[in-house]
């Protein structure tokens, strides 16, 4: 491989090579050296295939606006990520690339028929070209474009890597580490106030990297910047972060930072995160992000070896790399000339500077001519050659006229463009801070902001190191001071400037048909200037409306080189004026960031919070499938070696309904209600009386909505006259304590009664099954459990193998029951103690499933499951817990509203399939008749339904239409593999006299 | 992430710690059964969703735990001023005066090039 | 008595250095959750045996007792386990309505100490921890779990959580903790 490297040029550590391989070939690079700068110096051009027609593209740029260099990356062990930009990728020992969007190979793509074709991919062709026949759409067009466009393919495997996040507060926060931002920073940093220094770069410098010959207050660039950097380091209260990219800026100067710390790193330590996700609460943020460099718009500007003029002046300054070895120069900036005057002096053959303005400030045509490069002024590019790498270039001479004469072709081996510079605004357009254009020098730049923020540099339209340095201090003491404290900027002197002046790029005069022009403004998504214009004439007005037409800059890089230039084409194509067409809305994230990051540790175990119950330990240890309920695990059932869920379920509740069983329910909602007005204030939540329920006695209740919808229920103990045990639902909870606690705080405040969430104070075991009693009767102490004198529905404190337990005499299985609460640290030891002492009644643990069955077998009901926030007490036949005679309680009004009366709502009643082996699908839609056509009326659905071992048979419940008024009679429930018939009955399936509750 | 003035913390803590709870000022009625149904309907479901000012409340659910009421500006998302439950819904004068003592000179301005 | 438990019972997160960062489950503490009028604070403190803070925030702690003011009306209180059922009977006596609710097993606390421990917990908490003064506590949110968080000194943190959210929060602190270690 030829080398491009520069002897005693870049800032790469020559010493420290690196081995990495770009499509199995092995290369080598240094330390410093970003993918693209170490495939310049082995002087590999092309490293990928466009998006849509298949063209073999290079390195465009030098940073993170990079659309064509796209690679898969392998850093090993599993770590691949598609579409990395290999202007950002840095390299080490070890990085596998590859390229895109290619088949069989890079050099040789079947894809690029689609070049040949383009005719067939204009604007719109997703709309227009594969529209007939329809049928076609799906099965063939969509498909076969699907795989032969786009970008990398997106890995299979789960990420193996680890994310991280943190929150910062600082009183200044200064974007970019260019010479703006470093004086901001330094401002600020003096101050004493607290500083945040991001910069995207794997080194702090932004452009001055590039800038080694300028002189800065007497120094050369690159020892200001050491001592810079070091002074920053010195002051304790600034924080440095190189591979940082603000994201984005949202509402209070909260602004989100990706921090890249492994991806450089050839070897990870085990445990290191990949990426950390920085949210910032600044008091005052400076944006000093600079400017990217626009393309210019011409025939064949996409070719590998067509650059940027700025990007190989990075190439050469910072990492030492000549671009080519004979070089075309096309500019309508004069920045591009210093480009062209560095790579000269480094050796490189400059075989002309293309100018395309008419006159070009004449110290800049000197000393060309002092370094004898050939200036062409007032010419233009009409072409390129050359298939995988540009070989010659096509210019023609322009008259004042705008008459373009005939042709001269240089051979070249790079093609080095500059259209001038556009501000990054990108996070300023984030806080809807509003743009303003600027005529002279044919940019939008920052307008009224809407946070506190500043812009400073390059980023507000400040060119030149002296502009940013003095724009930066200002800016940086300026934040400090209205963050409190007190800086006095300082001034700074500079040699060595660029010249920064040129003209915005319109799209090339060429002399051949401009509609024949492949004039590429948005490289990564395929989009030439002849796509916006055919746009226009089909009518699209808005920037928006073209934007979506063509998607001139929806690709990953959001047009940060093309959407300007588009916006030129569109304007002159509109003939309307660029800030009357106007801009499209930046949104973040600012460059393409991982899920991962935005994830940070909530992934795999730490996705979600799972909540356990005291006794979840030993339900794993003994063999119990779990379920997800609300943020909990529980366990669903316990088979027994050789069973599956049928047979262990029924196992179970054969277990309760003849002996007993044990119950984790330690997740129910738990909130205790302690003031002398809790009574009245239980009257006004729930629909049940309560200032008659004597303490050391429970009662259902039942919580509506004011809708009157129920919302939730369960069992509620009066411990004492001033103290209730409440429980709700498992998934509840939450929400019933913050309705209470609304009513009580906003309605009622002047009520004497206070609300705790207890539900984790309290590991509750349900003991269930006619040996309930005669198992707990020799560990309770200070209860007498005799059925007169704590009969169903009592409550009770004492204790239980020598703890505390509040015990309930409640069932939610039909059976004689406890449910015993203790102290949620015993709750494992006491659920052991019990099973144990329970072997000599065939103690059987259950799970939530034959908890489910168990239950619906005796009708009652699951709120959230038999009832979906539109049922009221009496659609659920629970007309019977409703205090008639309270004059109020939340809900109350809306069950007399008219709709609520209606003779026809839908109420829940049990089902019994025709076939009693028939288990109906819960969800399932319920038809009378089952001949109607197709869509059949539906008159309700079932809500639960169940294998009965009690009963041999299957059971259901479901909401119908005026369902009680038609028991007995046969509905139709169409099923996937036939309708099934079944009659309404009942709610209540076993024991409907509660004969063994009392057992 | 917003940051909310807590009336009762007397702090401004990050909106993970608060929780919505709609439109404020809408007190229940005393008596609900001396409502016709299109009064309760009213009060059950109408809602002024406006553009621009909203009076609102808040639960500072993960801190304090307290209920309040705040003036926001449902396009701009900014809050005016956060107040107890329980107090009158503020004048439009009362409302300029919070938004001018809690915003500092904005250097908007300086954002101009 | 039985054996009391609870998920972290015992566990310890080793930092690289200890002076730096160390984790541990804390002690178990006797736990009550106390509302009151303000107005009543004085005698509820008198009850308490140790003075009520009367700011949101702020805590007062004395002879190993510590109140905690969570909101307008709410204060936490912990004791040695042993004072748990002379508190309760204390406060039984007191006249001012008044809800006293045990919520020792409840919860779980978590030592975070070093200097390296505001870092720490800027990982999962939005508000300004470095900010927070110490002897002040408060209920926030550490990543998704609810959780009251008291600076007991400028390097030492005491978390307070729910026993079925201590894994997640013990979860996080780990991987945190790793990086720290790690210096990155």
């Amino acid at each position: 491989m030829s080398n491009f490297r520069i002897a005693g040029k870049g800032r790469v550590n020559r010493s420290r090579q690196v081995r990495f391989s770009f499509d199995g070939v092995d290369y080598t690079g240094c330390e410093g050296d970003t993918l693209a700068s170490a495939l310049l110096a082995n002087g590999v051009h092309l490293v990928g295939r466009s998006f849509k027609y298949h063209r073999p593209r290079g390195i465009l740029s030098a940073g993170s606006e990079e659309p064509n260099a796209l690679v898969g990356s392998n850093r090993g062990n599993g770590r691949f990520e598609p579409n990395t930009r290999a202007t950002v990728l840095e390299v080490f020992e070890g990085l596998k690339t590859e390229s895109q969007n290619r088949w069989p190979s890079l050099t040789r793509d079947i894809g690029a028929v689609n070049d040949a074709l383009y005719m067939l991919f204009s604007a719109g062709f997703y709309y227009k070209t594969f529209m007939w026949p329809k049928s076609f759409w799906d099965k063939v067009y969509e498909p076969v474009i699907r795989n032969a466009a786009g970008l990398g393919k997106a890995p299979t495997a789960p990420d193996p890597d680890v994310y991280a996040s943190r929150f910062a507060h600082c009183d200044v926060l200064v974007v970019g580490g260019g010479a703006a931002g470093l004086a901001a920073a330094l401002e600020a940093g003096r101050s004493g106030a607290s500083v945040i220094l991001c910069d995207e770069q794997s080194e702090i410098g932004g452009s001055l990297l590039s800038e080694p010959t300028a002189e800065i207050n007497g120094q050369l660039a690159w020892d200001w910047l050491e001592d810079t950097n070091a002074a920053l380091a010195a002051m304790p209260n600034v924080t440095v972060l190189p591979r940082t990219t603000a994201i984005g800026y949202y509402h209070q100067n909260f602004v989100g930072l990706c921090q890249r710390l492994t991806d450089h790193l050839s070897i990870v330590p085990d445990g290191a995160p990949r990426e950390r996700m920085w949210k910032v609460r600044a008091k005052q943020v400076v944006l000093a992000q600079g400017a990217i460099e626009k393309p210019l718009v011409f025939a064949g500007n996409d070719r590998p070896g067509v650059m940027l003029a700025g990007a190989a002046r990075t190439y050469l300054n910072r990492y030492g790399v000549k671009v080519g070895n004979r070089v075309v120069i096309v500019t309508s900036h004069d920045s591009a000339w210093h480009a062209a005057f560095d790579l000269a002096k480094a050796g490189v053959e400059v075989a002309a500077i293309v100018d395309v303005r008419g006159t070009v400030p004449t110290q800049l045509v000197a000393a060309a001519d002092a370094l004898r490069i050939k200036t062409l002024i007032g010419w233009t590019i009409t072409g390129t050659k050359g298939r995988l790498r540009v070989s010659s270039v096509r210019v023609n001479p322009v008259t004042t006229g705008g008459k373009v004469g005939g042709a001269e072709t240089i051979a070249c081996d790079a093609l080095l463009m500059s259209g001038g510079w556009t501000p990054s605004i990108h996070l300023f357009s984030h806080t809807q801070g509003s743009l303003t254009w600027n005529e002279d020098g044919q940019m939008f730049l920052p307008g009224r902001g809407k946070e506190e923020c500043r812009l400073a540099g390059a980023g507000k339209g400040r060119f030149g190191l002296k502009a940013a340095f003095e724009d930066g201090a200002a800016a940086g003491a300026a934040a400090a001071a209205d963050a409190g404290f007190t800086a006095q900027p300082a001034s700074y002197h500079v040699e060595g400037e660029l010249s920064f002046t040129g003209v915005t790029g319109r799209e090339l005069p060429t002399d051949r048909d401009p509609g024949h022009a492949k004039a590429f403004v948005d490289f990564q998504n395929d989009v030439m200037a002849k796509d916006i214009r055919l746009a226009v004439r089909e009518g699209f007005k808005s920037i928006e409306h073209i934007k979506r037409y063509t998607t001139n800059g929806m690709a990953t890089d959001q047009g940060k080189t093309s959407n300007i230039n588009g916006l030129a084409v569109a304007s002159d194509a509109l003939k309307r004026p660029i800030p009357a067409v106007g801009l499209t809305t930046f949104r973040p994230p600012y460059t393409p960031t991982s899920f991962g990051t935005f994830a940070g540790y909530n992934k795999g175990e730490l996705f979600e919070v799972t909540r356990k119950t005291p006794i979840d330990g030993w339900a794993a240890e003994n063999g119990a499938v779990f379920e997800p309920v609300s943020l909990w695990r529980r366990a669903w059932y316990f088979p027994q070696v050789g069973e599956d869920m049928h047979a262990a379920v029924a196992r179970e509740c054969k277990a309760v309904r003849s002996s007993l069983g044990m119950f984790d329910a330690s997740t129910l909602g738990k909130i205790e209600i302690v003031g002398p007005d809790a009574a009245e204030f239980m009257n006004r939540m729930y629909t049940n009386a309560w200032t008659k329920l004597a303490p050391g006695r429970c009662r259902y209740g039942l919580l509506l909505g004011e809708d009157g919808f129920i919302r939730d229920d369960g069992v509620i103990g009066r411990l004492s006259h001033d103290r209730f045990h409440v429980t709700t639902t498992t998934g509840g909870a939450a929400r019933v304590l913050n309705m209470m606690e609304d009513y009580l705080q906003t309605e009622w405040p002047d009520l004497k009664v206070w609300l705790t969430s207890t539900t984790e104070q309290w590991s509750v075991i349900a003991l269930q099954g006619p040996n309930a009693r005669k198992l707990i009767e020799p560990f309770v102490e200070g209860i007498d459990l005799s059925e007169g004198a704590f009969p169903h529905m009592a409550v009770a404190t004492g204790k239980i193998f020598g703890v505390p337990t509040r015990l309930f005499r409640v069932s939610f299985t039909g059976e004689l029951g406890f449910e015993i609460n203790v102290p949620a640290r015993y709750g494992r030891a006491v659920w052991e103690k019990l099973f144990e002492a329970g072997q000599r009644f065939g103690i059987t643990p259950y799970g939530t499933e034959t908890m489910h069955v168990l239950r619906a077998e005796k009708g009652y009901i699951i709120v959230g499951q038999d009832t979906d926030g539109t049922l009221t007490p009496d659609d659920a036949g629970l007309s019977w817990a409703v205090g008639k005679t309270k004059p109020d309680f939340v809900g109350k009004r809306s069950l007399s509203r008219p709709d609520m009366l209606v003779p026809n709502r839908k109420q829940l009643v049990g089902l019994l399939t025709s076939d009693p082996k028939t288990v109906l699908e819960e969800g399932a839609q319920i038809v009378l008749d089952p001949n109607q056509p197709v869509p059949m009326d539906m008159v309700g659905h079932v809500t639960s339904s169940y294998w009965s071992a009690e009963l041999g048979r299957s059971i259901a419940l479901a909401v119908i239409q005026g369902g009680r008024s038609l028991q007995g009679q046969t509905v139709h429930v169409p099923m996937p593999d036939k309708v099934h018939a079944a009659t309404i009955t009942g709610m209540v399936f076993v024991d409907p006299e509660n004969t063994r509750l009392s057992a | 992430m917003l940051l909310i003035r807590c009336p009762y913390c007397e702090a401004e803590r990050p909106e993970v710690e608060f929780t919505y709870a709609g439109e404020a000022h809408i007190a229940r009625p005393a008596d609900p059964s001396a409502l016709s149904d299109e009064e309760w309907r009213d009060f059950l479901f109408i809602r002024t969703n406006p553009r621009g000012r909203h009076f609102e409340r808040w639960r500072h659910m993960h801190g304090c735990g307290r209920f309040f009421n705040a003036v926001r500006d449902t396009v701009t998302d900014k809050f005016a001023m956060t107040y107890k439950a329980g107090t009158p819904r503020p004048s439009d004068e009362e409302i300029a005066l919070a938004v001018s003592a809690s915003s500092a000179a904005t250097p908007a301005e300086e954002a101009r090039p | 008595m039985l054996l009391a438990n609870h998920p972290l019972l015992g566990k310890t997160i080793p930092g690289d250095t200890a002076s730096r960062l160390s984790i541990r489950a804390a002690e178990d503490v006797a736990r009550f959750s106390l509302r009151i009028d303000p107005a009543a604070a004085q005698s509820a403190g008198a009850a308490f045996g140790t003075p009520l803070p009367t700011r949101i925030g702020r805590l007062v702690e004395a002879g190993g007792r510590m109140a905690l003011q969570l909101g307008p009306d709410e204060w936490v209180l912990t004791a040695p386990v042993a004072e748990s059922d002379g508190i309760a009977d204390a406060f039984a006596a007191l006249q001012e309505p008044h809800s006293l609710v045990d919520i020792g097993h409840r919860e779980v606390g978590i030592l975070v100490e070093g200097e390296a421990a505001a870092l720490a917990l800027r990982a999962a908490i939005a508000f300004d921890v470095d900010a927070m003064a110490v002897g002040t506590g408060c209920r926030t949110l550490f990543d998704k779990a609810q959780i009251v968080l008291i600076r007991e000194d400028k390097n030492r943190f005491r978390i307070e959580v729910w026993r079925s959210f201590a894994d997640h929060v013990w979860g996080i602190l780990h991987a945190v903790s790793r990086e720290i270690a790690l210096g990155l």
